[in-house]
């Protein structure tokens, strides 16, 4: 056994004996707050374990391992439907950003292995209702206020800032110049006085993305995470951190077994639809897409675990994978007829095809729309022109709005 | 055996690419679709002198004693430089059949000739739109061969062919000599395949495999056959997606590049996906050579690889506008071709069923 596979066997060990406490079955019915408290014990069991922070440096509270194990204990970790959701974003972009960028070190290090722990949590400040793909066009200002600084403005979909007790935050210092050179990068305290966080409930129910109004919410000039107008490459450099994570091939929707499951049962004029040509067609489509993206994250991990950089063709997970798991909920719903028409709000997208339908738009617009997914792959991996903008060079008060 | 490709196999792609950039050219192509029964011979004495006949056949009979990985990257190159023959994975199919169900003799007799490429082969089991029919059109009786056997790609050329047979309903899996039997060429809209029915009247023949076992075994050769086309198939995508990008990066209207319209740069970026879910699958399906898993891998491979390749083909000249429905471009080789490989070792439609039997548990 190789030193990875042993590392696998410990991390699914681990995964397995934590599943009676922090399972699927285990958080059935529960509240979102209490689903939270029992993700915080989670998260605080798995940083007691050794499982959080794999690939952060130890004096972080990290383990000091690899982006492959780290990759390896996720793609474990994700089988189970662990309460770890609340979790993402922090550890995923605000946290080591701030460990790379913060600047008063001892404060960095106590919110780290607080974060860690699950005690606390950071959400990202970075979207706004004027736009959140233009994200150097964000319209939220700080201005000088004595020695540091008076935030005015109005962030959106901001995910879990309604538990967050602390956010990362891109803001213009600078109206007079081109857009993305008046922007600078802060952290700000959630619970300051001047911020407001209003939960907005999605399609589907549930409400984990905000707003978040800041009316003259003062922060001093040591949350500064960036030179003044310095804050574009810091953003930038939030949304390139671990390109590669344990990556889903369902697009965070249900596993293919359960659609040839339902096919098998399902009868449709008169046999089973699984003899139907049409519904065996998906099928087989589905799977090879699949079966595809598995393979290239396969062989992104083997790249890492060779110590080389993994390919661009990582980036395509996401608009794949989604908007086919979209359709695919779509047929799994024509499949049940009018039995599909009962809906449990609270049904988990990975095992639920109405749950997986209803909240599959919002998978294919977060974290990069499949457009912007698309012009990412033609502008960086094809080199093909960027698009006209208007806007450019400009200064970004003259940009007619 | 890895998916990550290590320094010799990578040493194969580039040599390949290599060889074939030098040989094969539209300029050449272009007159063998309107003239039956030729195939490119630059091709051809290229995978002779570069050894890729003997590629994936054993030492003891003249082979290299490497596999379908490497193959793979062969058909790659050849897919991205429209091979002008389909000798290498004709042959390939055959040899295999050979090396696998075959006895000392047949081997003996058969698999030199093949690795040297001075014996071709070919694959004869599909019957219009079934690639392995409940019925086969061709009859086996007391070591004869009876009936046509049709639309066999190199048929025209191939010296000795495998047979998917029946005799009074028992599936057999046959070895046929060629030599001497009436061919009928098809005139098809890609002439340098060589497409021919074959004619068997009384032809002799012996037997690989018979009864229940036939059409695991003959199923067993056309997933060989699949994932190298699939990689062909993958080429010539790949190489289309790169023509398309080029030629929006320099073909200008209303003052810009048209690369710069959505329009234009997302229909290639979804060809950019398209590709790199087809290689992800062909590589994947080549090192599954020999696993359990061997022939749903192949079955994935081969439907993305169709669909990439169909999709690059009407894509790119869709891109192209005007200038890409000339004769003289050449696009429509591409097109031609893609819609070949779609065809031969079995359309889509097969390899879903195939798929599918498999995933829902009741794979014959």
């Amino acid at each position: 056994m190789t030193d990875l596979e042993s590392y696998r066997a410990k991390a699914a060990a681990w995964c397995e004996s934590m599943v009676p406490t922090f399972g699927k079955a285990a958080r059935k019915g529960l509240s979102v707050e209490k689903d939270l408290a029992l993700g915080r014990r989670y998260q605080k069991a798995k940083f007691d374990a050794g499982f959080a922070g794999i690939n952060w440096p130890v004096e972080y509270g990290g383990q000091g391992l690899g982006h492959i194990e780290k990759i390896t204990f996720e793609a474990e970790e994700m089988k189970h439907g662990f309460p770890n959701v609340y979790f993402g974003i922090s550890l995923g972009m605000p946290v080591p950003v701030l460990m790379q960028f913060g600047s008063d070190r001892e404060f960095v290090k106590e919110r780290v292995v607080k974060a860690l722990k699950g005690e606390e949590i950071w959400c990202q400040l970075f979207s706004e209702p004027s736009g959140g793909t233009d994200l150097a066009g964000l319209r939220t200002r700080a201005e000088t206020d004595g020695n540091g600084w008076k935030i005015n403005g109005q962030k959106v979909w901001t995910s879990w800032a309604q538990y967050s007790d602390y956010g990362v935050i891109v803001v213009r210092t600078d109206p007079t110049v081109a857009k993305h050179k008046g922007l600078t990068y802060f952290w700000v305290d959630m619970k300051a006085p001047g911020v407001t966080v209003r939960p907005i409930k999605l399609a589907g129910g549930d409400s984990h993305v905000n707003e978040v109004f800041f009316d003259d919410v003062k922060v001093s000039d040591d949350h500064r995470m960036s030179p003044v107008g310095g804050g574009f490459a810091v953003a930038l450099a939030t949304l390139m951190i671990e390109r590669y994570v344990a990556t889903d091939s369902a697009g965070f929707g249900p596993h293919l077994d359960l659609f040839v499951d339902l096919a098998k049962e399902v009868r449709l004029n008169g046999r089973p639809a699984i003899e139907d040509g049409r519904i065996r067609q998906q099928i087989a489509r589905n799977h090879a897409m699949r079966a595809g993206l598995d393979s290239i994250n396969r062989r992104a991990r083997l790249m890492m675990q060779a110590g080389m950089t993994p390919g661009p063709e990582g980036s395509l997970n996401k608009l794949v994978a989604v908007r086919s798991r979209q359709k695919l909920s779509e047929l799994a719903l024509d499949l049940q007829g009018t039995d599909a028409f009962l809906f449990d709000e609270h049904a988990s997208p990975k095992d639920d095809w109405a749950s997986s339908w209803i909240n599959a738009p919002t998978g294919r617009i977060a974290g990069g729309s499949d457009e912007t997914l698309l012009n990412t792959i033609a502008e960086r991996i094809l080199g093909l022109p960027q698009d006209h903008r208007p806007d450019k060079g400009v200064p970004f008060n003259q940009i007619p709005a | 055996m890895s998916i990550l490709y290590d320094e010799g196999q990578q040493a194969i792609a580039t040599e390949s690419r290599r060889a074939l950039e030098a040989r094969v050219s539209k300029e050449d192509l272009l007159p063998l679709l309107q003239t039956s029964g030729q195939y490119h011979d630059g091709f051809w004495t290229t995978a002779k002198e570069q050894g890729w006949t003997a590629l994936a056949l054993p030492e003891a009979y003249g082979g290299l004693d490497l596999g379908l990985v490497e193959l793979g990257l062969i058909a790659h190159q050849a897919g991205r430089t429209l091979s002008g023959a389909p000798f290498l994975t004709s042959s390939f199919g055959a040899a295999k059949a050979i090396e696998i169900y075959g006895s000392d003799a047949q081997k003996a007799r058969w698999l030199p000739g093949l690795a040297s490429g001075e014996t071709i082969g070919a694959i004869a089991f599909a019957s219009g739109p079934d690639a392995l029919p409940a019925t086969p059109s061709v009859t086996w009786k007391a070591d004869r061969v009876e009936g046509t056997a049709p639309g066999v790609s190199g048929g025209l050329f191939a010296d000795v062919a495998i047979l998917f047979a029946q005799d009074s309903g028992t599936r057999t899996l046959l070895i046929v000599d060629l030599a001497g039997i009436e061919r009928r060429a098809v005139d098809s809209f890609d002439n340098s395949r060589c497409i021919a029915d074959l004619l068997f009247a009384g032809t002799p023949a012996e037997a690989l495999v018979t009864g229940d076992a036939a059409r695991a075994a003959a199923l067993h050769v056309l997933s060989l056959q699949a994932v190298v086309t699939a990689h062909e198939q993958t080429g010539g995508a790949e190489a289309l997606m790169e023509i398309a990008r080029d030629y929006a990066l320099t073909r200008k209207a209303f003052g810009q590049p048209i690369g710069a319209f959505q329009s234009i740069k997302h229909r290639i970026a979804e060809l950019y996906g398209l590709v790199e879910l087809a290689r992800a699958n062909a590589i994947h399906a080549a090192a599954c050579e020999g696993q359990d898993d061997f022939v749903t891998a192949a079955a994935a491979a081969r439907l993305s690889a169709t669909e990439a390749y169909d999709t690059a083909a009407r894509d790119c000249i869709q891109i192209h506008g005007g200038i890409g429905v000339t004769w003289e471009i050449g696009l429509h080789l591409h097109m031609r071709r893609a819609r070949t490989l779609a065809l031969e070792q079995g359309s889509s439609f097969f390899w879903e069923d195939i798929l599918v039997d498999r995933l829902a548990g009741d794979a014959a």
